[in-house]
């Protein structure tokens, strides 16, 4: 992660260490902290309260019926478990293949570590290895399967990966060429912007005029395709592919800004020498401004990635999770759900993204800051 | 032909990367500004024209029609200022106010060294969880946040001191992005109650708070790596010459990172300027916000795309306005290609 | 800062807290200066309204209240928010006790999760109480149905909502058809309009049906008004989705099969995205002149008429077609109409026009101040006296639809609207049907009905349109999901709130 670069300012034996020195530190913090937890500690608790309850409107107010793991029940083993699962089944061979590889990836960390003596780690990475292949079982025999079909679960995880690679990618290329010495790049900096800047819901609704294959704007393209009576809306992928660009598009310029400063900042003289020294851009590229930029690459992929998990306005305006539950995502379940009163099944489907995501950023930021070497 | 492929000199560009540079920014733009067209366009057509399919050029292909902008600004002109003002000030507010508390935490994350301890940490947790159980078995809540902070300051003395083990700036940081993972739909109701028992409801206040709040760990996250790159000495001298840290960090660090500043408070306005669940929720009359005027389009009629294009572009071009004016100060001057451009 | 302090501080905050321990009064209602004229009758009251944002609804509320303060010299203050949430936000507003809203114009659908715990004002006195309401002209189903609840009156009707099939007339004509009577006949019309492969004059092609089939928006009312003519045919008293005695669901049987297989071979006939399309968009087609056949609510007629349309005075309108088999309920099997088990049929075919969604209506926060409670019963019989209602119901803008007898036995006010005589005579012939049918199926008005159509039978129905299961796992879905949901909620309870909302006594 972000490189600290010193612990505090040790004084000298010269220095007194003065009364805003001291109150600084927590001067600092404290604030932001406090707020955070002002706003977040109640809503976490509860909330894990009403995901092992039941909530029902008496007169006189609310009743909380304490359910235990009922809600949890319901959704993982229950007759909900269609929804957030899927439909499992035998894997192509192709998704056997990506499993073994999964596997064979998590048995050499842990091998590793095991190696090294770390035993504390060693478990850790079976305790994550035994949940990453939990859920690639579960991707490869919906996704990778004839016959599987994917539940929002895996919807979701499809829509953060392939979405932040896609944004992260793109913006990334924008991003450099927006760096260089072009005339009129401002006016590009400035368009790129515009897609993030539109209400979410707007952004939804936006691309649902623009889908539209009867009165959207793309209707001659259809009908030169000869697809005019394909509608998108109607086929799993086709709708799961629609949110994905709406998604794409929206959130792309949050990528290509970060990027385009962290690349402005990078300290001139090394690109300078490196291409008085003959070296081509690639060069430049890959040794001087990808280093540059890979801690402010982690932690935007980070923030965005926690971001796209909670994905809900495309989907829910484009095909309202459609068709069937192709295209619904966690959030939009719990959503759903919380709007017909089932705040306990709500809470848990929420909860149940905690963990998930709580899991995959902890990996990721573990996993980036072993190989990145710091602290 | 050379020349076409090959630049004058090592620091500019040939002409060839110029056109393939063109042409690949020149199609992502018109990727952009083509759906941007469509929802000008509509917010100048009739109904008909909307319904009976895809009409590209004013005047040509339709006849456009300011009867959308009509019943926005006119017929129900007043809650349209009323949202707008709403929104504008809570933004601008929240945006600020985010910025000031993040960085300066931002900021200590990267140059004190916190170590909080694991027993503080889980005996205020438990505290909280005292002070909540006490409210909903029927406890008046104030009584119960009362306890609670007298047990947590007791403990604090006896039972936290026994436990050495301690957390740290990064465990600190991603306590508080993991703050974004919870989606809005499970924390409304509880934020809901606080602030209606705190009697805020319905007011600039209540939305204002809970901007800053959600939005503070995203300041810190992106402050931090541009507060990091900026190199200890700079400050190390000031101090040696007694100037105290919050001078430093005014004086020295915040104009050095102001491209991030810049940036960072951007996508705070943007995301308290666009955010709905919390602030329907949060408002009644008086303090509602403009996405959920854009939503309201969707009637049971089914969407009026006409009034919904009007309201996102006057939504958006205030936005738009502010990251033009503030477009300068993102970039530096220090490019790739080592021409000032 | 040596920990002595710290603490000291911290404490003292504590019993500042600790002191702020009164408990939160309901906030009370604005008050204005009292007004300069004497006997305005309600001089100085605030009443909050909350529905949701128009134009439809709020518009003539907000017209029609400024209309009552100048009458009354209250002040009416109308609040706004996207439909999708509006049944949340007040639910939410009552069981914490904030009460920002006196009054709640709302889906009479939801109001049996706002009686049960004690929201809502019981009106029945006042009701009697105000000749100038004119109850009595509120169309029977109404009255007794739709703003009842366990035999008291809860609710002001201010909008009559009940589903349709509207027809080409200029289509039928062409074609040799005839307004659809049975649902077979609904199928042959469209399928014959689809061969036909019409167009409209700028080449769009004309879909033999559009019916809304979008997942979470209307679909789950269109299967209702397919399947409830197969299985209610003794009246409205007998109820369209669980048996009187066991409350077990009626939506997994021959019957409702057979409504399954209808509804899917609609979509047959109609725009390739119709699983996508909601109320909205199906509107639009029918604008566009795009659509032969469509089930919906009232407001086809008024839009049709509207500036820009391609329909107007092509638009005829029926009751909703009916069937000639219905459900046997003690054996649960489909068996043709007799006249003991279809006392109700027209010509041999059993009708059950559904009030989906019932019309939105007013209703009283019990919790608000009586001088408030008083102004609030005035305003809503205002804007439900015929001579106010009568003109909002043809103007198409208002969302508001016919319901008072008065209203489709005038026709100068729907030509006056832009209705052809013709057309005029159609529509309100088609609506007057349905309110008279003493068949007329009544919409779920149990506890957490949301649940039950909006998540279970919407979920199944999407899956089942999009071909991700066939009709019998449809079926069992529903089933398992509505008495899961029972068991939850409690069958003794569940029951006795069903027989409530229909009237049945014990």
């Amino acid at each position: 992660m972000a490189t600290i670069t010193s612990t505090i300012s040790a004084p000298t034996t010269r220095m007194r260490i003065s009364r805003s020195e001291q109150l600084a530190p927590a001067a600092f913090i404290l604030p932001a902290v406090l707020v955070v937890l002002f706003i977040s500690i109640f809503p976490l608790i509860l909330s894990l309260f009403l995901s092992l309850s039941r909530l029902r409107f008496q007169a006189g107010g609310l009743e909380l019926q304490f359910v235990g793991l009922d809600n949890y029940r319901k959704l993982l083993l229950g007759n909900e478990q269609k929804v957030l699962f899927g439909t499992l089944s035998e894997p192509s061979l192709f998704g056997w293949a990506i499993l073994a590889f999964v596997a064979a990836m998590l048995g050499l960390t842990v091998y590793r570590a095991v190696r090294r003596r770390a035993f504390r780690a060693a478990i850790g990475w079976l305790f994550a290895a035994a949940v990453l292949l939990g859920l690639t079982y579960l991707v490869v025999a919906t996704l990778f399967a004839p016959a599987g079909r994917p539940g929002t679960l895996v919807v979701t995880m499809l829509y953060v990966v392939v979405g932040v690679a896609c944004q992260y990618l793109i913006g990334l290329g924008l991003a450099l060429l927006c760096a260089q010495p072009l005339p009129g790049r401002r006016f590009f900096r400035v368009v790129f912007l515009l897609p993030m800047m539109i209400t979410p819901v707007g952004v939804g609704y936006l691309f649902r005029m623009l889908a539209d294959t009867n009165k959207g704007p793309l209707e001659p393209l259809w009908i030169a395709l000869g697809m005019q009576d394909f509608a998108w809306s109607n086929n799993a992928w086709g709708a799961r592919i629609a949110v994905m660009i709406g998604d794409i598009w929206q959130w792309t310029p949050f990528m290509f800004i970060v990027l385009l400063a962290a690349i402005e900042a990078q300290e001139i003289e090394p690109v300078e020498a490196a291409i008085v020294d003959g070296a081509s851009s690639f060069d430049i590229f890959r040794h001087i401004t990808l280093p540059a930029i890979l801690p402010v690459s982690t932690t935007l992929i980070l923030i965005r990635m926690i971001e796209a998990f909670k994905i809900i306005d495309l989907p829910n305006i484009l095909t309202n999770g459609g068709p069937g539950t192709a295209t619904e995502t966690l959030t939009l379940y719990a959503y759903r759900i919380w709007r017909a009163l089932d705040i306990g099944g709500s809470a848990a489907i929420a909860y149940i993204l905690l963990f998930l995501v709580t899991f995959i950023a902890t990996l990721y930021v573990r996993a980036l800051r072993s190989r990145l070497g710091t602290t | 032909m050379r020349s076409f492929f090959r630049s004058s000199s090592p620091f500019r560009l040939s002409p060839f990367r110029m056109l393939v540079s063109y042409l690949i920014l020149g199609f992502w733009a018109f990727l952009i500004l083509f759906p941007l067209y469509w929802l000008f366009i509509t917010a100048f057509k009739l109904p008909a024209a909307v319904n009976n399919g895809p009409f590209y050029i004013p005047f040509v292909d339709f006849q456009p029609s300011l009867h959308a902008w009509e019943y926005v600004l006119v017929e129900i002109g007043n809650d349209t200022v009323r949202l707008f003002t709403n929104t504008v000030g809570v933004s601008l507010i929240s945006a600020s106010l985010a910025l000031v508390v993040g960085s300066g935490a931002a900021y200590a994350l990267t140059r004190f060294q916190y170590r909080p301890k694991v027993g503080t940490v889980l005996v205020f947790l438990g505290c909280v969880l005292l002070a909540v159980v006490f409210t909903v078995l029927g406890v008046p809540w104030p009584l119960a946040v009362a306890v609670a902070i007298a047990l947590f300051i007791l403990s604090l003395f006896t039972i936290a001191r026994r436990f050495k083990r301690a957390l740290s700036n990064n465990d600190i940081a991603f306590w508080l992005i993991s703050q974004r993972i919870l989606p809005p739909v499970a924390v409304v109701i509880p934020i809901y109650v606080v602030f209606q028992q705190l009697r805020l409801l319905d007011t600039w206040v209540a939305l204002i708070i809970t901007y800053v709040a959600t939005n503070l760990p995203i300041v810190v996250w992106l402050m931090r790596d541009y507060f990091a790159s900026i190199p200890y000495e700079l400050e190390e001298s000031a101090q040696i010459d007694g100037a105290s840290r919050f001078r430093i960090f005014n004086q020295i660090v915040l104009p050095l990172s102001l491209p991030g500043l810049v940036a960072t408070f951007l996508f705070v306005l943007v995301f308290c300027w666009n955010e709905y669940l919390l602030a329907l929720f949060l408002t009644n009359a008086r303090a509602q916000t403009m996405p959920l005027a854009v939503v309201a389009q969707n009637a049971t009629r089914g969407p009026q795309w006409w009034y919904m294009s009007v309201l996102v572009l006057i939504m958006i071009v205030p936005v738009i306005a502010m990251a033009i004016a503030l477009e300068r100060y993102i970039a530096r001057g220090l490019l790739v290609g080592a021409v000032k451009g | 800062m040596n920990p002595k302090k710290i603490a000291s501080l911290t404490a003292l905050g504590a019993l500042v807290l600790a002191a702020c321990a009164a408990p939160p009064t309901a906030q009370p209602a604005a008050q204005q200066p009292a007004q300069q004229q004497p006997a305005k009758k309600f001089a100085g009251i605030t009443v909050n309204a909350i529905t949701f944002s128009g134009p439809q609804i709020a518009e003539p509320m907000q017209r029609r209240g400024k209309e009552f303060s100048e009458l009354t010299g209250a002040t009416i203050n109308v609040v706004t928010v996207p439909f999708a949430d509006l049944y949340q936000k007040i639910l939410n507003d009552f069981a914490t006790g904030t009460n920002s809203y006196d009054v709640i114009v709302f889906a009479p659908q939801w109001m049996v999760d706002y009686i049960e715990p004690g929201y809502l004002e019981d009106l029945t006195d006042r009701v009697k109480a105000d000749p100038d309401l004119q109850w009595e002209d509120v169309g029977l189903f109404f009255r007794d149905f739709s703003a009842t609840y366990n035999g008291r009156i809860y609710t002001i009707p201010l909008d009559g909502d009940f589903q349709m099939v509207y027809y080409r007339t200029d289509i039928a004509k062409e074609l040799g058809l005839q307004p659809p009577k049975t649902w077979e006949d609904y199928l042959a019309f469209a399928k014959a309009v689809s061969e036909k492969k019409l167009t409209t004059d700028d080449g769009k092609p004309v879909y033999g049906s559009c019916i809304a089939k979008k997942k979470a928006a209307q679909s789950y009312w269109m299967v209702t008004s397919v399947a409830s003519a197969f299985i209610q045919s003794q009246g409205t008293g007998q109820g369209a989705f669980f048996d009187l005695e066991t409350f077990k669901p009626l939506y997994n049987n021959e019957a409702f099969a057979r409504a399954l297989e209808i509804y899917k071979e609609t979509t047959q006939y109609g725009p390739p995205d119709e699983i996508n399309l909601d109320v909205g968009d199906t509107r639009g087609l029918w604008t566009a002149g795009q659509c032969a056949l469509t089930i919906d609510w009232g407001d086809i007629g008024t839009l049709a008429i509207e500036e820009g349309s391609k329909a107007k005075d092509k638009t005829g309108a029926v009751i909703l077609p009916g069937s000639k088999q219905v459900l046997d309920r003690k054996t649960g099997k489909l068996v043709d109409c007799t006249p003991e088990l279809c006392p109700h049929a027209i010509d041999g075919v059993n009708h059950a026009p559904f009030a989906a969604f019932g019309g939105w209506s007013g209703a009283i926060n019990k919790a608000s101040r009586p001088e408030v409670k008083d102004a609030a019963f005035a305003y809503l019989s205002y804007m439900n006296q015929p001579a106010q209602s009568n003109v909002d119901v043809t103007i198409g803008k208002t969302g508001f639809n016919p319901y008072r007898v008065s209203q489709f036995k005038n026709l100068d006010n729907w030509i006056k609207a832009g209705m052809s005589e013709q057309a005029a005579k159609d529509y309100l012939g088609a609506i007057e049907a349905s309110l008279n049918s003493p068949n007329m199926v009544l919409d779920l008005r149990i506890p957490q009905n949301q649940y039950y159509q909006g998540i279970v039978l919407d979920g199944a129905i999407a899956k089942f349109l999009a071909g991700e299961q066939d009709i019998a796992a449809t079926m069992k879905e529903i089933e398992e999901g509505w008495e899961q949901k029972t068991e939850e909620l409690g069958r003794e309870k569940q029951l006795a709130a069903y027989r409530a909302t229909l009237g049945v006594q014990k």
